[in-house]
This record gives C-alpha cells, sequence and structure tokens, in this order.
C-alpha cells in the first residue's frame, strides 16, 4: 500500500463523529449524495457550464432531499468543496407496529429499537403496514443521514 | 358502439326499406363528425365512425353519403371507410366490384371537381389511387387503360380547368402511392409494393409525364398573356409539381442491362456513389428512354421561358417571388441539374455539359452579379430565388467535375463558374459578418449550400487522397475566400468573447460541435494550400505576440477567443478525422509544396512548430494561470490530438506503401521529397520523441492542474491520450519517456488523479494498461500492469479485511474512494489484451473475495453495487475466452456466488420513498444493474463459441449451458414484466433467451416447473412487445422449442417432458401444457392482432412445428374458427385456405428447410386469404 491510500484512510478517525463530509464538487456524480442548502439530498442531474467563455467550470447540481423527496438545486465552482451527507443505511427485523405510530425493531445484537416513527405519508404507511398485516417476515431499512431517520425499503424474508 | 346493417348485400334495387337504412346511417355519421366538432362525447362518435369502416361490404352506405350528405366530414369519413374496408376485403370482392369502386372514385372527384372542399376531394382521390394499386398487378392492360384514358381526358381540359386540375392531382395520389417511400403498407409484402414500383416505372411514368408537361403546355400561354392571375395557374402549377414528383422517383429500370451503367459516361460527369452519398444528394436518372421528351424536345427551354415570363409579372396583382407556381417552377429548374446518367448520349459529355449550361444561363440571373443580388436582399427582396440558384449550383457540382463546373460559364462569361461560386460565398460572408447572429438567417442558409458546393467540387474522390483539381483561377479564387472566411471566423470569435449567453455555450459546448463546416473550411483551404497555411502561420504569430507583450496589461479574453478559432481550423486544415482508421496525411499537403525541401522552411512544419511551441507555453505555471484558459486548453488539446494522430512518429510501412497513386510521375518526384521532409521532421530520429514528450507533459498538466474541469479532461482522456495509445509505432516510444512513467506513477498515487470524475479514471486506466502494446514482450507487459494496478487489488483487499468495515465502508470518503478503485479496475479489465492477459486475470482473481464482500456491504449503496458488476462484465468478458478448464471453474462458481448474492438482497425488496423521481431513480438504477447481469451471462455463454484454452472446460466438470441457465434461473425472478419495459434490457434479456432456447434447448427443459413457467412467461410478453426485433427473437426461441420437442418425441423421448402435460394452478383448475398456449396465443397473434409484415416468415417457422407437436388442439381451434364465420361464403373460404396452410406445396411433417420454406408461402397465402375478414367485426 502506497502512502497516499494511508492518508486516505487517516479520516477514518472522526468517522463516527461526523455527518458531512466535504468533498470536490467535480467528483459528485449523477447517483451520488450532497449537502443543499443543509439537506441531505441524492444527485438526480449535474451539468457543468464555464463562468464566462474563458472562465472556470462550474457545477450544477438538481438534488432529491432523501427524507421529504423535495427537489433542490446548487451551483458550486468545480474545484471547491461540497459537504457530503454520511448516509448510513442498516437492516432490521420488524417485530411490531404499535398502535402510536412507533415500530419496534430487532437489532442484529438482539436488542430492540423502539424510537422510530412511522411515516406520516398514507402510501408509505400502506406498504408497510399491508405488508406487516399479511404475517410475513418483514425486514425494513432505515436510512439514517445528518440526525434523521427514515425507513427507505422493506424485503420480504418469509419462507416461500 | 352502433352497428351498421349489411348495406353491401346485393338485393333487388333499392327498396325504400334500404333507403331509409341508408339515410339513417348517413345521418348517424353526420351527426358523429359533427359531435366530434363540436368535442360533444368525442369517444362515442369515433366509435361510430370505426364501425362504419369495420363493418362488412359498407359500399352502398359509403357511397350513399358521399353522394348525399351536406357535411363534408362525413363525406371524407365515408371516402375513408371505402378505403379501410375495400383493403381489408379486396380478396373477395368481385373483380365487378372492385372495378365499380375505383370507377366510383374517379368520377365522384371529376364531378365535383369544382367543390369548395378540396380534401374530400383530394382524400376520394387518395383512395381511387390506393384501390387501383392494391389490383395493379391484378388488373389487365385493357381495364387500367380504362381508367387512365378517363384521367387522360380530364387532364387534356376538355372538361374545364378545375377537372383538369383535379386530374392531375389524382396522378401525384397515384404516383406518391407506387413510390416505396410513401406507399400505404396495406399489409402486403413487399415484392407485391416492389412489382407494382417496376411496373409503374417501366409502363406508365413517362407517360404521366407527358400528360403533366401537355397540360401546363397548354395552359402556359394563357398565364404568360394574360396580366392577371387566371385559374390556369392551378393547373400549370399542379402539372409542374407532377412534373418534379416524378423527377424525384428513384429510377431503378432504367437500363436494358446493368453493365452499362457503369462506364457509359465519364468524361463529363462523376459516378463515385461514395462522395455522392455523402451529401444525401439526389441525382435523377431515368435512362435513355426519356431523353426524346426531356432533353431533346426543347422542354428544359421551354421551362426556363416561362419562369423568365413568370419573373416580369412579378409586378402584376396574384404573382410574387414566391408565389406558389413560381417556386414549383424553380424547384423543377433545380432538379433538372441533377439530371444524369445514360440519359445523356455517350458523346464525352457534350449534350450533358449543353444541357448544364442551358440551365446555368437560365439561373445566371438569379444569382448574378452577386453584390446586387444581396444588395437587393438586404433591401427585402426575398431571398428564396438567390437560395434556389445556390442549389442549382449545388447540384450542378454535383454532376460534374471541378474542371467541367468550372468552364461551363466560360463560354458565356470572362470569367469560370468556380470564381461566380468564390465571389457569391464571398458575398454572403460578408453579410454574415456584419449581421453576425446566432439566429438562421437567409445568409447563413445560402452558406451552409454554397459550402456543401465547394465540398461536392473539393472533396477528394479515391481512397488515396487524390484531390480534384480545379484550374488555376478557381485556386486563387479558393485562397481570396479562405482569406475572407478566416477574416470572418475571427471577427465572430472576438465579438462573441465576452457574452456569456447560456444558448451560445450550448451551442459551441463541444468542440466539434461546428466540425461539418469546418471540414468544407479545411477543402477550401487545402484547394489553394500555398496560400492558406502561410496565411494561419501568420495570423497564429500575430496573436500570439499580442498575448506575450499584452500580458497582465490587456484583457487577453478577445484574443484567447480568436486563437481557440484558430485552432479549431489549423486542425481541420492540416489534419482529416481517423474515424477509426490511421488517417494519413492530406492529399495537398503531401504533394503541393515541390519546393520546400528545407524542413526549416516548409509551411506546414512551420505552422506545426509554431502551435506546438505554444502548447508547451501551458506547462509554465504563470503563463498557464494569465493565458491557458480551460477553454483554450480544450482547443490545444484537440489540436494535438488530432494532429499527432497524422504526423507524430509517422511509420515507415504507410510512408512507402502511399506513394502509388497514379498521379503523373513528374509531379510526384518533386513533391515525394517534400513529404519526405515533412513526415520524418516529426518521425522518430528528428522531432518526434520532444514533440511526444511535450503532448505527454501537456495531458499530465491538463489533468493535474485543471481541477473540476471536465470538458477539458474529457478530451484530454478520451481524445488525446487514447490517440496516443491507439497506434503501435506511438506506444513504443513512450515508455522511455520519463513523462510516461511520470504519468503511470502519479495515477498510482497522486492524489489530484483520485478526483478526475471516476469515468475518466477509468478511461485512463484503460490508456495506461494499452499502452503497454508499446513493451517489448509479454513479460515486461504483464510486469508493467501488475505495478500499475497493484494498488487498486491491495486497496480493496485491505478495505474488505477491515474489522469495522460495516460502519466505516458507509462513509462518504471511503465510498468515494472504493467508487475511483473500480472505475480503475473497471478500465483496466476492458483494456485486456493476449500479451497483458495474466496479469488481468491475476487482477480480478486476488479481489474475487473482496468484491463479493463489498457487494454484502454497500448492498444498499446501488452506485456502488452498479460498479461492481460493472467491473466483473468487464472482467470476464475479456478473460473468459483464454481461461483454462481450472480457471472457468473458479470463474463460473465466482459469477453464480455472485448473482446468488445479488438477487438474495433484492428479490422482494420494495423502495419506499416520497419521491416520485427517486423512485423512478431506484427503477433505473435496478434496469442497469439487470442489464449488466445479462450481459455477465452472455460473456459465460461465448465460452462455448469462442475458447483459446488449451484444454476442455468439461475436464473439471463445467457445463456452460447449465450454468448460464441457472444464472438464467437466478435472474429471470428479478426481471418484472415492468423492467421489460426498458428497451435494451429487453433486447438484451431476448436475445440471451433466444440464444439459450435455441443453441440448448434441452438443459432449459431441465429448469424445474415454476422457472420454466416464468423464462416463458416473459416470451409471450416479448409475442405482444412492440419492437420487431424483439417479437423476431422471441419467435426464434419458440421454433426451437417446439421443434425440439418435436424431433424428439418423434425419436421416442421425452422432450419437454411434464412441460408439456397441463399442469393443475393452486386452484385446482387444469392449466393448458406450455406448447398448447403458445400455439393459440400465436394464431391469435397472426390472425387478429396487429403485427410487421416482415414477421410472418419467423411466425412461420415457429407455428409449423406447434402446429406438428399439438395437431390436436391445432385441428380444434381450426373448427372453432370455421364455427364462428356465419357467412357460408366465407365460411368455406375458411375452410379451404386452413386445408392448403396445412397441405399446399406438398408439405410433409419434418422439420427440414424445404418444409419450411413452403410452409412459409402457405401462411402468407393464408393470411392474405382471410385475415381480411376475419378482422372485420
Amino acid at each position: 500500500m502506497s502512502d497516499s491510500e494511508e492518508h486516505h484512510f487517516e479520516s477514518k478517525a472522526d468517522a463516527g463523529a461526523s455527518k458531512t463530509y466535504p468533498q470536490q464538487a467535480g467528483t459528485i456524480r449523477k447517483n451520488g449524495y450532497i449537502v443543499i442548502k443543509n439537506r441531505p439530498c441524492k444527485v438526480v442531474e449535474v451539468s457543468t457550464s464555464k463562468t464566462g467563455k474563458h472562465g472556470h467550470a462550474k457545477c450544477h447540481f438538481v438534488g432529491i432531499d432523501i427524507f421529504t423527496g423535495k427537489k433542490l438545486e446548487d451551483i458550486v465552482p468545480s474545484s471547491h468543496n461540497c459537504d457530503v451527507p454520511h448516509v448510513n443505511r442498516t437492516d432490521y427485523q420488524l417485530i411490531d407496529i404499535s398502535e402510536d405510530g412507533f415500530v419496534s425493531l430487532l437489532t442484529e445484537n438482539g436488542n430492540t429499537k423502539d424510537d422510530l416513527r412511522l411515516p406520516t405519508d398514507d402510501s408509505l404507511l400502506t406498504q408497510i403496514k399491508d405488508g406487516f398485516g399479511d404475517g410475513k417476515d418483514l425486514v425494513v431499512t432505515v436510512m439514517s443521514a445528518m440526525g434523521e431517520e427514515q425507513i427507505c425499503a422493506l424485503k420480504d424474508i418469509g419462507p416461500k | 358502439m352502433q352497428g351498421f346493417p349489411q348495406s353491401g348485400v346485393p338485393g333487388p334495387g333499392p327498396a325504400s326499406d334500404g333507403l331509409a337504412q341508408l339515410q339513417a346511417t348517413m345521418h348517424a355519421i353526420e351527426v358523429a363528425c359533427t359531435s366530434i366538432q363540436m368535442h360533444i362525447n368525442p369517444a362515442a362518435a369515433e366509435a361510430t365512425i370505426l364501425s362504419l369502416c369495420q363493418s362488412p361490404q359498407p359500399y352502398q352506405a359509403c357511397q350513399f353519403i358521399l353522394g348525399n350528405s351536406k357535411v363534408p366530414n362525413a363525406r371524407f369519413q365515408a371516402a375513408a371507410a371505402i378505403r379501410d374496408a375495400a383493403i381489408r376485403e379486396w380478396g373477395f370482392l368481385t373483380a365487378d366490384d372492385k372495378r365499380s369502386l375505383i370507377s366510383f372514385c374517379l368520377c365522384f372527384f371529376m364531378q365535383h371537381a369544382s367543390s369548395p372542399e378540396g380534401y374530400v376531394l383530394a382524400k376520394v382521390s387518395s383512395v381511387a389511387a390506393q384501390l387501383m394499386k392494391r389490383g395493379w398487378l391484378d388488373f389487365t392492360a385493357v381495364e387500367k387503360e380504362a381508367f387512365f384514358n378517363q384521367v387522360h381526358q380530364a387532364i387534356l381540359g376538355i372538361h374545364g380547368v378545375d377537372v383538369q386540375f383535379i386530374g392531375v392531382n389524382f396522378l401525384e395520389s397515384l404516383v406518391s402511392e407506387f413510390s416505396p417511400s410513401t406507399s400505404s403498407a396495406m399489409g402486403l409484402p413487399r415484392e407485391f409494393h416492389e412489382q407494382c414500383r417496376r411496373s409503374l416505372e417501366i409502363d406508365n411514368l413517362k407517360m404521366f409525364y407527358c400528360w403533366a408537361r401537355d397540360a401546363a403546355l397548354c395552359v402556359a400561354n394563357r398565364i404568360i398573356e394574360s396580366n392577371s392571375l387566371v385559374p390556369e395557374v392551378k393547373v400549370c402549377n399542379a402539372a409542374l409539381r407532377l412534373m418534379l414528383q416524378i423527377l424525384n422517383w428513384d429510377f431503378r429500370y432504367n437500363n436494358n442491362s446493368t453493365k452499362t451503367s457503369i462506364n457509359v459516361f465519364s468524361a463529363g460527369a462523376r459516378h463515385d456513389t461514395d462522395s455522392l452519398k455523402r451529401f444525401e444528394c439526389t441525382l435523377v436518372q431515368p435512362g435513355p428512354a426519356w431523353r426524346d421528351i426531356l432533353i431533346s424536345s426543347g422542354h428544359i427551354g421551354w421551362l426556363l421561358s416561362l419562369y423568365a415570363a413568370l419573373r416580369h409579372k412579378f409586378s402584376c396583382e396574384g404573382y410574387w417571388l414566391d408565389c406558389p407556381i413560381a417556386v414549383s417552377a424553380r424547384k423543377l429548374i433545380v432538379q433538372f441539374c441533377s439530371l444524369t446518367g445514360t440519359i445523356f448520349l455517350s458523346d464525352n459529355g457534350q449534350m450533358h455539359k449543353h444541357h448544364l449550361l442551358q440551365l446555368l444561363s437560365g439561373i445566371l440571373d438569379w444569382i448574378d452579379p452577386p453584390d446586387v443580388v444581396s444588395k437587393l436582399i438586404e433591401c427585402g427582396k426575398s431571398e428564396s430565388e438567390m437560395l434556389d440558384g445556390c442549389r442549382a449550383l449545388l447540384s450542378i457540382a454535383n454532376v460534374t467535375t471541378p474542371f467541367v463546373f468550372d468552364q461551363l460559364l466560360k463560354s458565356i462569361r470572362p470569367f469560370g463558374t468556380v470564381t461566380l461560386l468564390s465571389s457569391l460565398m464571398c458575398e454572403v460572408v460578408k453579410v454574415l459578418t456584419i449581421t453576425n447572429t446566432e439566429e438562421e438567417t437567409w445568409s447563413s442558409v445560402a452558406r451552409d449550400i454554397l459550402l456543401d458546393t465547394w465540398t461536392a467540387l473539393l472533396v477528394p474522390l479515391d481512397s488515396t487522397g487524390g484531390n480534384a483539381m480545379l484550374p488555376p483561377e478557381g485556386i486563387s479564387a479558393a485562397g481570396n475566400l479562405f482569406t475572407l472566411i478566416v477574416e470572418s471566423e475571427l471577427k465572430a470569435a472576438a465579438s462573441s468573447a465576452l457574452t456569456d449567453d447560456v444558448d451560445s455555450d450550448y451551442l459551441h459546448a463541444s468542440v466539434s460541435a461546428m466540425d461539418e463546416r469546418l471540414s468544407s473550411y479545411a477543402l477550401i483551404a487545402r484547394a489553394a494550400i500555398d496560400v492558406t497555411i502561410p496565411l494561419l502561420m501568420k495570423l497564429f504569430s500575430e496573436r500570439f505576440s499580442r498575448l506575450n507583450q499584452g500580458r497582465g496589461v490587456i484583457d487577453p479574453t478577445e484574443t484567447l477567443e480568436e486563437v481557440y478559432s484558430l485552432l479549431l481550423i489549423a486542425g481541420h486544415v492540416l489534419a482529416d478525422e481517423g474515424e477509426g482508421e490511421t488517417p494519413i496525411v492530406p492529399y495537398a499537403i503531401q504533394t503541393y509544396f515541390a519546393d520546400n525541401i528545407e524542413a526549416d522552411k516548409h509551411p506546414v512544419i512551420a505552422l506545426s512548430s509554431s502551435i506546438i511551441g505554444f502548447a508547451e507555453q501551458s506547462l509554465d505555471p504563470e503563463l498557464r494561470a494569465s493565458v491557458f484558459s480551460p477553454r483554450l486548453m480544450e482547443a490545444v488539446v484537440w489540436f494535438l490530438a488530432r494532429w499527432s494522430l497524422t504526423y507524430l512518429m509517422h511509420p515507415k510501412e504507410i510512408r512507402e506503401g502511399n506513394c502509388d497513386s497514379g498521379h503523373g510521375q513528374a509531379h510526384q518526384l518533386q513533391s515525394l521529397q517534400s513529404r519526405e521532409v515533412l513526415l520524418s521532421f516529426f518521425g522518430e530520429h528528428n522531432q518526434g520523441k520532444l514533440v511526444l514528450d511535450i503532448v505527454v507533459r501537456v495531458s499530465i498538466t491538463t489533468l493535474m492542474s485543471y481541477p473540476g474541469e471536465k470538458d477539458l479532461q474529457v478530451l484530454t482522456c478520451y481524445r488525446l491520450l487514447h490517440a496516443l495509445v491507439q497506434q503501435k509505432h506511438i506506444c513504443v516510444h513512450l515508455f522511455p519517456l520519463d513523462s510516461w512513467c511520470n504519468l503511470a506513477h502519479a495515477f498510482a498515487n497522486e492524489k489530484s488523479l483520485f478526483l478526475l470524475n471516476t469515468a475518466h479514471q477509468r478511461s485512463l486506466a484503460q490508456t495506461l494498461v494499452r499502452s503497454a502494446s508499446g513493451l517489448i514482450n509479454s513479460e515486461a507487459s504483464n510486469l508493467y500492469v501488475r505495478d500499475l494496478t497493484s494498488h487498486m487489488a491491495t486497496y480493496l483487499r485491505e478495505l474488505s479485511s477491515m474489522n469495522d468495515l460495516k460502519i466505516a465502508a458507509q462513509q462518504p470518503d471511503i465510498i468515494l474512494l472504493v467508487s475511483c478503485m473500480l472505475e480503475r479496475l473497471r478500465g483496466a479489465a476492458s483494456a485486456s489484451e493476449p500479451r497483458t492477459q495474466n496479469a488481468i486475470y491475476e487482477l480480478g482473481f486476488s479481489v474475487m473475495n473482496p468484491v463479493l464482500v463489498l457487494l454484502e456491504v454497500y448492498k444498499h449503496e446501488s452506485a456502488v453495487v452498479y460498479l461492481l458488476l460493472k467491473f466483473v462484465v468487464a472482467w470476464v468478458n475479456g478473460q473468459i475466452a483464454y481461461l483454462e478448464a481450472h480457471e472457468t471453474a473458479l470463474v463460473v462458481d465466482f459469477c453464480m456466488r455472485l448473482l446468488q448474492l445479488y438477487s438474495s438482497h433484492n428479490i422482494g425488496k420494495i423502495s419506499l420513498s416520497l419521491s416520485s423521481s427517486l423512485l423512478s431513480e431506484a427503477k433505473t438504477e435496478k434496469y442497469k444493474d439487470l442489464r449488466a447481469l445479462l450481459q455477465l451471462l452472455s460473456s459465460l455463454c461465448s465460452k462455448d463459441l469462442v475458447d483459446f484454452s488449451s484444454d476442455s472446460i468439461e475436464t473439471q466438470g463445467t457445463n456452460i449451458s447449465q450454468v448460464v441457465c441457472f444464472g438464467l434461473h437466478i435472474v429471470t425472478p428479478l426481471i418484472s414484466l415492468d423492467l421489460l419495459k426498458y428497451p435494451k434490457l429487453c433486447h438484451d434479456y431476448f436475445s440471451l433467451l433466444s440464444h439459450l432456447l435455441e443453441v440448448y434447448p434441452e438443459t432449459v427443459a431441465q429448469l424445474n416447473g415454476e422457472a420454466f413457467t416464468h423464462v416463458l412467461g416473459t416470451l409471450d410478453f416479448g409475442l405482444h412487445y412492440q419492437d420487431t426485433e424483439v417479437v423476431d427473437m422471441c419467435l426464434r426461441a419458440l421454433k426451437a422449442l417446439a421443434s425440439y420437442h418435436y424431433t424428439e418425441t418423434v425419436c421416442g423421448k421425452t422432450g419437454l417432458g411434464l412441460h408439456i402435460a397441463g399442469l393443475k394452478d393452486p386452484g385446482g383448475n387444469l392449466q393448458e401444457g406450455i406448447l398448447s398456449r403458445f400455439l393459440r396465443s400465436l394464431l391469435q397473434l397472426l390472425l387478429f392482432e396487429d403485427y410487421s409484415p416482415d414477421l410472418v416468415s419467423s411466425a412461420a417457422d415457429a407455428l409449423l412445428p406447434l402446429i406438428l407437436c399439438e395437431q390436436g388442439l391445432y385441428q380444434r381451434l381450426g373448427n372453432e374458427l370455421i364455427e364462428r364465420q356465419a357467412n357460408l361464403t366465407l365460411r368455406s373460404r375458411l375452410e379451404n385456405a386452413l386445408q392448403s396452410l396445412t397441405s399446399a406445396n406438398q408439405l410433409s411433417s419434418t422439420l427440414d428447410r424445404i418444409n419450411y420454406q413452403r410452409f412459409r408461402k402457405n401462411l402468407n397465402n393464408f393470411l392474405i386469404e382471410v385475415r381480411g375478414f376475419l378482422r372485420t367485426k
């Protein structure tokens, strides 16, 4: 392993604490993540243009807030840094859906996690409740970034 | 939906009862048409009209409506219904019925010729035309003549101007119906249309032309004599249009034998279809039969004088420059300029030259003198006449050599045509420079046409690059023109330098956007190369010194933009686009510098050196910051790439092999020396290595010192570096250079190169690996690749063995680095060549486990998953053919684990998001993943076809077909019908499926029931897909499946075994076997649904084995069809047709080639016979 790679590993030290990372705008691609107006977004469109004909490149990002689904846009010079959110996804087995809008989840080490609210959007709610109601074994994927979390996917692992 | 009573059944005279019914029908249609117009319940109204079209034999009702309705739309719909019904029922109409339908239409539009609703007449006349074509091959000559007599009478003008006009119009519809590009399909095979076209071209087309000409002749005098708009103008215009349409016909049968068409005509005109195709110019080649009416009869003289007369009338009321008749006349004149081929005598081109001269002298008034014409246009005169004049020049240029082109004008003017062309273009460029807008103006249109004309004249005629010779005057005209063009381009560049509007940025976003125009400029420049290269040299040095002197004092932007333009122009003049091949030095540059033997005086060397010297200055950080803007660097890099491909390290063999082109011996000897000087100057023993070093250092600079400049880096990675490694003779010289080693070292270690766009890193990896072809042997290459790539594998291995991988892996910086490494791996893998195969195999082998670990860790990070899959795809694809048996076993095992892992993560997974666009993104990502997996399976599949290994893979017990089938079994459940709507995925999936079924039906048969059913369920989907190619693949798959089963069972084996027998579904109902279901759905498709006629043959190939497998069911289905048919005549037709489908042409029950062919024929006949009435509702 060469020196430069170790250099890259160094950032691991503050990994747990940091919610975002700086990354050069030019390296952010479609389908990556970016923070726009302090919201974690998924990039759905990147285009580049120049400031004046003989100026430097700038990137135009269109992002979708990964929690609210709202569209956000930003323009950043290519060589400048952008914040990239630390998006984490964890799988839990769904144990229960409580009356008051919380779910009960089984973590990997056998504990339960009971502090996650169900989504308020009706169609998402129905998808989760229906799946659970059918008596299938469900695994939910919880996405967390910048201090927020939300269920972002579910998967039926019940026996065929 | 409202039905209509059978009104076509011949009865004993129209009883009052029948009349009431007709009136009711008419009323219903009128109401429907009105309500559509008023937007009242349009769906119901459309249904009513549709039911008229679909009812059996609606002719009487339609004719009644046409004759009696006061609502024009109703008449229009009635005509449309006649057309639909007659085309559908043509097969069983009596000969009398057919004739009377056509006669009815002909009489109708002639009787109503003066009606104000032109669109109804046009519809009826097009219906008549279509019906006539439908019956064209059945009608006897006498029958056709009867129809045409009627039309001819009309066109002669006996029944007045309106009838004359409508008669000409009818011929127009008829000709367009017979011309393949505008004909209606009518559900008939291509041969039918081809026969019709042939017949019309040989028997009728010339006659029609004469009729049109006669019609125009007989009204022309009236028009010329009268001082105001007369009704005859309409007829004349229609006749001119018809003549134009006929001259636009794609003449095929113009020669007695094909041989004569090659060489009859060589001196005056050229026959190189290659260069003509490039301009998409249509040549008019009607053949010798047309000589009398087009050439010898004074027809063109008449046409020119007609237009000249019209020109005098433009001041009169009702006439102006763009009035329809003037436009048609001009178009026809321009079309005549494209006339060529055997219509002219083989008299050394005299007749052709005379013809062109006649046209040119008529056209001259439109364009000459150029300055007067352009002033008039600027003052408000319409530009169309001038543009048509330019088009005529273009047409003439396309059918003549430059010499003949130039000579044409000399007989009537003191200067040649090239001089006229040049001054015309100069005028246009001047106007363009003054107006200077991005909008399309007349001058930009004229410029494009005239540039095409230059290109037509100057483009090299043969592959050796021999250039068409211009006469000396022409050369100096070209030189002047180029000077003016460059001036104008520079002015445009300077004035646009400071504008920053997004639109123009968008227009010029890519350096190659203006390519087409620039390559025409280059042709002009090369025609006068001894003037233009020094000119460019002068312009460059002026600007270089301006940049140097004004540094820090004056804003350089305008000069930068000028240099940018000049670089593009110089690049085009000096070198050609390679387009995948090695471009050679342009012929003009090779030959025209006979006197400049010394290298330091050779203009091309001087120009190239000065530009390279300028590029080298970008290496200096200070100069870079003040002068070399990203945009300027784009042009520099683009120029270096283009130039290097042609000039750098020019290999000896090309230099020598190139000397034999037959262009005058003396000239050749002279030029050889100057060419030798030019090529060896940038060769390996002279400046070559120095220049190569500069080029490499410039690329390193653009990659490392222009952070985030994607456009620039795209050009560097994909154009410049690719150009260097693409050619072995350059590659060889890369490794001794320190700069190349620096690049390779920086690639593995330098942080700034990890900040490049990941796709560019992939390309860079590919380039670096590919350059190994410049090393002496395979050992050295493998060693080099191992060194180059070790950092990627090491990183992935170390990462995947980390303890807290799960947490660390989700950090954005780690994700970025992993993405970089995977893209680099993919790039390296895709550059695999036999000599580096070993190293690449080891590379991939060493990351097999990390790949699986990362696939697990990043299962929710779709972007990374995709990169992982694409790397594996590229690696397997590059390696599979070379792998030995034990390696294949390992790779196959790895791929299967990968597939299973991917499947276990994704099957049954539902994404939840509030954003519909994120959900659709997720779907797109899934589609891309699946497509990659299918590509992986296809690569594995290819092992059975291409295998370079020393032993058979069977020795390790690997059976590729089983492997791929198992893979398909894993992947298919992930491919929902919804995802198959992505065309590319659909295409890949079905090509893999049909390949599997065709080559290994026995393996597919071993799939378990559920999987088999699912696989075949998708086939059913594919059969109804809109893309013909997909349907075709499904049909092939079906054929393979059914014929496998049939041949197996004939031998007494089980074939598809259990899959054939009916299964019980969960509800306990017996389901049909697979083949029965397909027989049913294929018959349903063939008889009742819409599909392309091209599919009938493949459908026949699938249907035959299906019928043989399921004879019982086929009998049953046939009987059902027959029983459903209430009409007794039709029922017996159907019975006969079904009978002959399986028995005609000595069809037997074997599956050999001949039998398939017979069945195709049978099915075609069967469908033509019965589809018409089966589809009637």
